[in-house]
């Protein structure tokens, strides 16, 4: 009896091992040789591949690829004309309107036209599809009225003029407008394929691209295929014939994957950063965002002003980058990060300058001023929070031991794990807490306007409404020069109030193997391999 | 037995409606909702999605339509991963984490029984000290450590298999080896222990006697008995491995069902929580029913028990 299940069991794990086994191992195969074959980490499984839907990297870096907005950013991570050929702007700076080439076509074969754009747009902004992205559209006339349920579709200003003009409305002079349509979120959808099948977006059999690749494989939350898009207009730049992404998440793997020559390209795993960093190999690019702390001005004692700039000043962000992070991060003495370049080619950050300076001498002086305004005899109780991982524990020990150097305060820490700690610091239930930013288009403006006194991503209870007004204009404003200049000011009051304080700015660290060239990543995230090559 | 089969099957359905009504309570009780964003969205859109999900609906419903997904055999669409239903997720998963578990456990065992085996006939030998203490080591190295090690040994310095990823029968052995250490070595030791109490036994005596090899009178006669304690515990292990897979196939990137059952509970991932809790519960109660069924069709005292009492 005992020998006959064992028979059993045996003859049907072999089975299954074979058929699940034969076939993956075909996929792969299949491509090596004379082709070039780019092999990539995903991380994990994107989101969704339905472009007003899927609203995180895992799903942009891939997509990006695959599709093409209006806009692309070039090496230099500026907006250069893509499906879009060239645009004219109306004198008030409101009205964009678009040409599209015309040679772009679908993987298909079906011209790309401007209905695709309104179509997709209108999927973006459509309060029954839930997008999480369909913020990005409010700046288009009529599309937060729209989104919100208060609005008709037909008052959303985008219209396809013909096939190969597309006329946009905003509600303001967006002078980042062309740079936020580069966003995976307003890549088009090819309307006739997605009417006869909604659900096309979820298989590779069933996808159609207008990007630099097509899907050719994609087995849900194992890898995925891509292969050159030959209907792509822009063919002749793509050089790599294949990538297969794998989703590997734990970053130690992923770093064994590389040094086996499964992948072509690897983050950095943090045990080993100091060691690898030094890597001829290693390519450090910025990323705009900002790690940072929020102070709770409901709460005492950052309530006053000059206790909140003590804290602030107490801290040496370059001793937590160097000794603790490890990770080449530039410091930050400033809110918004290295990279955004104004109408004169100026960089905002060297505009600004360093607002928030370690300074222990200072920090002891506004500490001591502060309890006095408030006449505390004993510092209340502060209690750091910080939602639970290693390197924000490491980072908040530092902080805790800087705070007892510099200030002789000492610090309570707690972790929350993360759902928590985010409902919590919504709730403004946190007294001072570990926070981070990374934008989602490149404007100073995307992060400058978390600060205002109503938005969901305030959550200091901080409300200044000259900060609110200088806001306004630096959106609305036509004047590329003066809304710059709203953006300097308002970057100063943060400083001056100090509702929240920096720590470093982001980076992205990656190791690349020797024969792999010319991948660019940008620092809104999103990742272009179009340029890149293989030898 | 056919009384005793229904008597076990109507348990089995209770345990699972108490393990889905804990769930659902503990899934309710943490703080954090699954569609609470870094961001947040527009409040209508939030009020469609929780219409969507059915969280505006009060607990006790949301309960109901629970149950009622799980009698039906439809979890509904992953809040986290909109483009996929929960059952897609599963069916995806779970034949690779149940192929994973299962060469595991075969593993474990063959290699288990013979180390036990060879140690118990070996007894205080040389050959003995070392399975024993290579079954020692099995059961303190946790898997995620050994693991690493594995890829870093066999794959990166001696490129002998493929570090990672599903997608050939070599990919397998490592994952394998670092899950079945563990359960091989419980296994070996528990062989080796019954082994020796079988071995002095009349009945083994009496085959010597009659001029048995010794290896007929291992395989035929003492193993027979001395595996029925191992058979008793692989249900035991059949959880350890199913916990075991959650770690490894993150590690080796496999694409299996165990990652969703960590990180939907990350993300409040409410119908893939209740999806993944009542597959991983229903598997494993089902798989403890069929381990007593074997071990009262391989034990005839049970069955004896079972008739007398009738």
């Amino acid at each position: 009896m005992k020998n006959w299940l064992l028979f059993v069991v045996t003859v049907c794990v072999l089975l299954l091992t074979a058929c699940t086994t034969s076939n993956t191992r075909a996929d792969i195969q299949e491509h090596e040789g004379e082709k070039t074959v780019l092999y990539m980490n995903n991380g994990k499984e994107p989101t969704s591949f339905n472009p007003p839907s899927g609203f995180d990297d895992v799903s942009w870096n891939a997509l990006n690829n695959l599709m093409e907005g209006l806009t692309r950013l070039g090496k230099n991570d500026r907006p250069q004309p893509a499906i879009a050929e060239r645009w004219d702007i109306s004198e008030n700076g409101k009205i964009y309107t678009f040409y599209l080439r015309e040679n772009a076509n679908w993987s298909n074969g079906d011209p790309v036209t401007a209905y695709d754009f309104e179509y997709a747009w209108e999927q973006l902004l459509n309060p029954e599809n839930l997008s999480p992205a369909a913020f990005l559209g409010y700046l288009i006339e009529g599309g937060e009225a729209y989104n919100n349920g208060n609005g008709p579709k037909d008052k959303v200003g985008v219209r396809a003029v013909d096939e190969k003009t597309l006329e946009v409305t905003l509600t303001a002079p967006t002078g980042f407008f062309l740079h936020v349509i580069s966003n995976p979120a307003f890549f088009p959808v090819n309307k006739k394929v997605a009417t006869e099948n909604p659900d096309w977006h979820t298989e590779a059999e069933t996808f159609v691209s207008n990007g630099p690749f097509i899907l050719e494989k994609w087995k849900h939350n194992s890898h995925m295929i891509f292969a050159k898009n030959d209907q792509y207009w822009d063919k002749d730049t793509v050089q790599i014939d294949i990538v297969h992404w794998a989703m590997v998440e734990d970053t130690n793997t992923e770093y064994q994957m590389f040094q086996t020559g499964d992948l072509d390209m690897t983050s950095i795993p943090s045990e080993i950063a100091d060691q690898l960093i030094e890597d001829k190999n290693v390519v450090i690019e910025e990323q705009a965002g900002l790690s940072f702390f929020r102070f709770n001005v409901t709460m005492e004692p950052f309530q006053n002003e000059k206790i909140r700039k003590a804290f602030a000043l107490a801290i040496n962000q370059q001793d937590i980058v160097d000794y603790v992070t490890r990770n080449r991060e530039e410091a930050a003495h400033g809110f918004v990060s290295p990279g955004f370049v104004n109408p004169d080619g100026g960089d905002f950050r060297g505009i600004t300058g360093d607002l928030v300076v370690f300074d222990p001498k200072k920090a002891r002086r506004l500490l001591k001023e502060g309890m006095e305004e408030e006449g505390y005899d004993a510092l209340p109780d502060v209690n750091l929070s910080y939602n639970t991982s290693e390197s924000n524990k490491a980072i908040a020990e530092t902080m805790q031991a800087m705070f007892k150097e510099n200030l002789g305060v000492d610090v309570r820490l707690g972790n929350i794990e993360w759902g928590v700690f985010l409902e919590d610091q919504k709730a403004l239930k946190l007294q001072f807490s570990r926070s981070s930013f990374i934008y989602d288009y490149g404007d100073p403006v995307n992060f400058l306007e978390s600060f205002t006194t109503d938005s969901t991503m305030n959550r200091t209870g901080w409300s200044n409404e000259d900060y609110d007004k200088l806001i306004r204009l630096a959106k609305t404003e036509s004047n590329e020069i003066k809304r710059w200049d709203y953006m300097y000011e308002a970057e100063r009051i943060l400083a001056e109030e100090m509702p929240i304080f920096p720590i470093h700015y982001y980076n992205q660290v990656h190791l690349y193997s020797d024969s792999v060239r010319g991948i660019v990543r940008h620092p809104v995230g999103y990742l272009e391999l179009k340029w890149a090559r293989k030898d | 037995m056919l009384r005793y089969i229904l008597k076990r099957f109507l348990t089995m359905i209770v345990t699972i409606w108490i393990i889905v009504t804990i769930t659902f309570v503990l899934m309710i009780s943490i703080p954090g909702s699954p569609l609470n964003e870094e961001r947040g969205t527009s409040e209508s859109v939030q009020r469609n999605l929780e219409s969507y999900y059915n969280l505006d609906q009060p607990y006790h419903i949301q309960y109901i339509l629970y149950l009622k997904s799980i009698v039906t055999l439809d979890f509904g669409p992953s809040i986290k991963q909109p483009n996929q239903t929960v059952n897609d997720l599963l069916g995806q998963g779970f034949p690779i984490s149940f192929e994973l578990g299962m060469v595991t456990i075969l593993v474990a065992l063959l290699s288990g029984v013979t180390l036990g085996i060879i140690a118990a006939l070996k007894h205080n030998g040389f050959i003995d000290y070392m399975a024993m203490s290579v079954a020692v080591l099995g059961i303190s190295i946790p898997n995620f450590v050994l693991s690493t090690l594995l890829i870093q040994q066999l794959a990166v310095n001696l490129n002998l298999l493929p570090p990672a990823t599903w997608a050939s029968p070599l990919h397998m052995v490592l994952p394998v080896a670092a899950l079945a250490t563990g359960p091989m070595a419980i296994i070996a030791r528990l062989t080796r222990s019954t082994m020796l109490e079988v071995l002095t036994q009349d009945y083994i005596k009496m085959a010597r006697a009659k001029g048995l090899s010794p290896w007929k009178i291992v395989i035929k006669h003492a193993l027979k008995n001395a595996l029925m304690p191992v058979i008793t515990i692989i249900g035991t292990l059949l959880a350890g491995i199913l916990t075991g897979t959650f770690v490894i196939e993150k590690i080796f990137a496999i694409p299996g069902m165990g990652r969703y059952f960590v990180e939907s509970i990350n993300q409040r991932d409410y119908p893939v929580i209740m999806g993944t809790t009542v597959f991983y519960s229903v598997f494993l109660v089902v798989m403890l029913f069929l381990v007593d069924i074997i071990y009262g069709l391989l034990d005839p005292r049970i069955k004896l028990h079972k008739k007398e009492g009738e």
